[in-house]
C-alpha cells in the first residue's frame, strides 16, 4: 500500500511577460501576455510508509513545487495526486491535520509568539491531548535542545533555532507524513548534523514517512536510501542511492604505492593521473574495469605495497548528472 | 471553539502592546473629533433640529464617527493581503482550520483592544467636552451591543472579502482602498446618512455599509427605536450572514488558485 501515489502529475505556471518601455506598458494595460512555464512536466512516483526519500535536483528544478502540491498548498494542472488516500487541495483541512511540513525558506509558527505558545496555539489548532502533547513536546525538547530558547519569540531566533522549532511543531501531532524542503538550508555543520539525526530518529522509531528536499548531499548520503532526481520538471533518476552510484558514479580512483620508485608505471585500461616517487594514482571506469583487473595489470609488473580505491563523492556523481545531463536518454 | 477563543487571547495580547500607536491614534481621533464638532455646529447655525438630529445629536455623532475608526478599521485593513504576497498564507494553509476563522478570531482581538482603548475611552474623554446624547431606553441600550458586535461583524467580513483579491491580483491594494473608501460614503463615517440626498439614502441602504455603522450611531443618539431599532437589527444580521456566506465561498475560489511565492 502506498502511502503517496503520483501520476503524470504536472504543474504550469503561468509567468507575464513584461514589456518594456512606455508603449510596453500601455500595451501591458490592454493585453497580458503570458509565457508557460512547466514546474513540474508529468512525473510518477509511489511511495510506501516509513520510506525516507531524498528528493533532489538543480535549482529552480521543480521541487518545492512539487511538496507545495503534496502539501496541499497548491493545485496541480493535471495528474493524479494521492496522499493517504486523499486528494489533498480537494480536501486540504483533513489532509494537512495529518502531514507535517516545514518549508526551510519561512516558518509556520508565529512570528511575535514566543516558542512555547507558538506550539500551545498548534496543540489547539490540532486537538492534541494534553498528555500526547506534554510527552512529544518533552521527547523534542530533549532531542533538538529546545529548552535555551522555548520563551524566545520566534522572530529573535537564530537561522537553526528557528528551523528545530519549526520541525518540532511539524511534528508535535504525530503525522504519518513529514515534508522537508530545504532542512538544513543554512546551517552548520553541528546544527546540521542535530537535524539529520532527528529525521533519523523519527522515520526509524516513529516510522514517519519522510520527503526531504536538499542540495546538500550529506543529508542524502545519511540519511537517505532511495533518491528521485528532477530537473527541468522532469523526474530523471528514481532508485537507490547505491544504484545510481553504480550507475554514475563513473571512474573510480585507484592510489598505488609501489615497494621501489619505477620509472614509467603506466598500465592499459586506466589512466595515470598522478605519479610522485613511489606513489601513483590511477583514474579507471567502473564499467570498462574491475578493481581486481586493474590489481592484477598492475601487480604483474610492479610490486605493489599498499593500495586504497576511491569511489567517486556522491557529490561529484550528482554533479555530473546535472551538468551533463547524464540521464536524458 | 477553544482555538478560536486562544487566537483571539493572543491578539488582544499582541495589540496591548502596541502602546504608543494606540496612544498616537486616540490623540489623533481626539484632535479630529474636536475640529468635527467645531464644522458641525457652524454648519447647524441656528438650526435646532436637522432631520431629526438635534446640536447635542451632531456632536455625539462627530465624537462617535472618531470613535468607531479603529475597532472597525475605517482606515484600512491590509493584514490577510499582505500575507498572501509575503507568501506567510502558506503557513496558515497548512494548519487544518477554518482561515476564515481562523483571521475572524484574530480580528476580534484586535476590535475588542480598540473599541475599548480608542472607542470608549475616546467617549469618555470627549464627555468631559460635551454634553453627549445616550441612549434612552433600556431596550436601546440592551440593542447597542448588540448592534455593535454586529457591525464589527459585517465590517470584518466586509474586509475579508476586499483582502480576498489578493489572491487573484498582485497588486489588490489599490482595489483595497477603493473598497475602504466606498465604505466612508455609504456607511454614514462622512456625514449621517440622514443628512444626506433620499437618492444617496436609498442607495446606501442597498449596500451592508450602513448597517456598519450609522446603525449604532443612530441607536447611540436614540433617533432609533420600536419597530425600525427591530429591523435595522435585523438588517445587520442578514447582511452579516450573506457576507459570511459570500467570504467562505469566494475563500475556497481564492485557496484552489493561490500560488504562493518563494522556496
Ligand atoms: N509562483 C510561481 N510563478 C511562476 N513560476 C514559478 C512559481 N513558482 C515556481 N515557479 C517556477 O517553477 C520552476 C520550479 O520552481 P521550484 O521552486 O519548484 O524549484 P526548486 O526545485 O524548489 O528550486 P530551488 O532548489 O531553487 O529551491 C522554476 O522555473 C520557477 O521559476
Ligand atoms: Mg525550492
Amino acid at each position: 500500500m502506498n502511502i503517496i501515489n503520483v501520476h503524470q502529475l504536472h504543474k504550469q505556471f503561468k509567468v507575464s511577460k513584461h514589456r518594456r518601455g512606455m508603449w510596453g506598458a500601455v500595451r501591458n494595460l490592454v493585453s497580458q501576455d503570458y509565457q508557460l512555464v512547466e514546474a513540474v512536466d508529468h512525473i510518477d512516483f509511489q511511495i510506501g510508509p516509513g520510506e525516507l526519500v531524498g528528493y533532489l535536483g538543480p535549482n529552480g528544478a521543480g521541487k518545492s513545487t512539487t511538496i507545495k502540491m503534496l502539501a496541499g498548498l497548491l493545485v496541480p494542472t493535471g495528474g493524479i495526486l494521492e496522499v493517504n488516500g486523499r486528494v489533498p487541495w480537494r480536501e486540504r483541512q483533513a489532509h494537512v491535520a495529518e502531514i507535517g511540513a516545514v518549508f526551510g525558506q519561512r516558518t509556520t509558527l508565529w512570528w511575535d509568539l514566543p516558542v512555547i505558545e507558538s506550539l500551545a496555539l498548534l496543540k489547539h489548532i490540532y486537538k492534541i491531548p494534553e498528555a500526547r502533547f506534554q510527552h512529544n513536546l518533552a521527547e523534542f525538547t530533549d532531542m533538538l535542545a529546545l529548552a535555551p530558547f522555548l520563551n524566545t519569540p520566534v522572530r529573535s531566533l537564530s537561522l537553526g533555532q528557528r528551523m528545530r522549532a519549526d520541525i518540532c511543531a511539524a511534528l508535535l501531532h504525530e503525522p504519518k507524513i513529514l515534508f522537508l524542503d530545504e532542512p538544513t538550508i543554512g546551517l552548520d555543520v553541528v546544527a546540521k548534523e542535530r537535524i539529520r539525526q532527528f529525521i533519523k530518529q523519527v522515520n526509524q522509531a516513529r516510522g514517519v514517512t519522510v520527503i526531504l528536499t536538499t542540495h546538500d548531499l550529506q543529508d542524502v548520503e545519511k540519511l537517505c536510501e532511495r533518491v528521485m532526481i528532477i530537473d527541468r520538471g522532469r523526474l530523471l533518476f528514481d532508485g537507490q542511492l547505491k544504484s545510481l552510484r553504480d550507475r554514475f558514479g563513473g571512474r573510480r580512483e585507484m592510489i598505488v604505492d609501489f615497494t621501489e620508485s619505477y620509472p614509467d608505471v603506466a598500465v592499459e585500461g586506466a589512466q595515470l593521473i598522478a605519479h610522485d616517487g613511489v606513489r601513483a594514482t590511477y583514474q579507471f571506469e567502473r564499467d570498462e574495469l574491475t578493481a581486481s583487473t586493474l590489481i592484477g595489470r598492475i601487480s604483474s609488473r610492479y610490486r605493489i605495497r599498499d593500495l586504497t580505491v576511491r569511489e567517486t563523492e556522491i557529490e561529484e556523481t550528482i554533479r555530473r548528472i546535472y551538468e551533463k545531463g547524464l540521464l536524458e536518454s | 471553539m477553544r482555538l478560536f477563543f486562544e487566537l483571539t487571547k493572543q491578539s488582544i495580547r499582541r495589540h496591548l502592546t502596541y502602546r504608543a500607536a494606540t496612544l498616537a491614534g486616540l490623540v489623533t481621533n481626539f484632535v479630529f473629533g474636536l475640529m468635527r464638532v467645531a464644522v458641525l455646529v457652524a454648519l447647524y447655525g441656528e438650526a435646532q433640529e436637522v432631520e431629526g438630529i438635534t446640536v447635542s445629536g451632531i456632536i455625539t455623532y462627530a465624537c462617535l464617527s472618531q470613535a468607531v475608526i479603529a475597532y472597525l478599521s475605517m482606515f484600512g485593513w491590509y493584514e490577510l493581503m499582505n500575507s498572501v504576497y509575503t507568501g506567510e498564507v502558506a503557513a496558515d494553509l497548512l494548519k487544518p482550520m477554518n482561515y476564515f476563522s481562523y483571521w475572524m478570531a484574530q480580528d476580534l482581538g484586535r476590535a475588542i483592544v480598540n473599541l475599548l482603548l480608542r472607542g470608549v475611552l475616546l467617549m469618555v474623554l470627549f464627555s468631559f467636552m460635551f454634553e453627549l446624547d445616550t441612549p434612552q431606553t433600556a431596550i436601546q441600550w440592551l440593542a447597542l451591543p448588540m448592534a455593535i458586535i454586529l457591525g464589527w461583524l459585517l465590517s470584518f467580513s466586509w474586509r475579508f472579502l476586499i483582502n480576498l483579491a489578493a489572491f487573484w491580483t498582485p497588486n489588490a491594494v489599490g482595489f483595497g482602498r477603493f473598497g475602504f473608501v466606498l465604505s466612508w460614503f455609504f456607511s454614514g463615517f462622512l456625514m449621517p446618512l440622514r443628512l444626506f440626498p433620499d437618492w444617496t439614502v436609498d442607495l446606501a441602504n442597498l449596500t451592508p455599509f450602513p448597517h456598519m455603522l450609522n446603525t449604532v450611531v443612530e441607536l447611540y443618539i436614540g433617533v432609533l427605536s420600536g419597530a425600525a431599532l427591530a429591523q435595522a437589527l435585523l438588517m445587520q444580521l442578514l447582511w452579516v450572514l450573506g457576507l459570511i456566506l459570500l467570504g467562505q465561498l469566494l475563500m475556497k475560489a481564492a485557496v484552489r488558485r493561490l500560488v504562493i511565492l518563494g522556496g
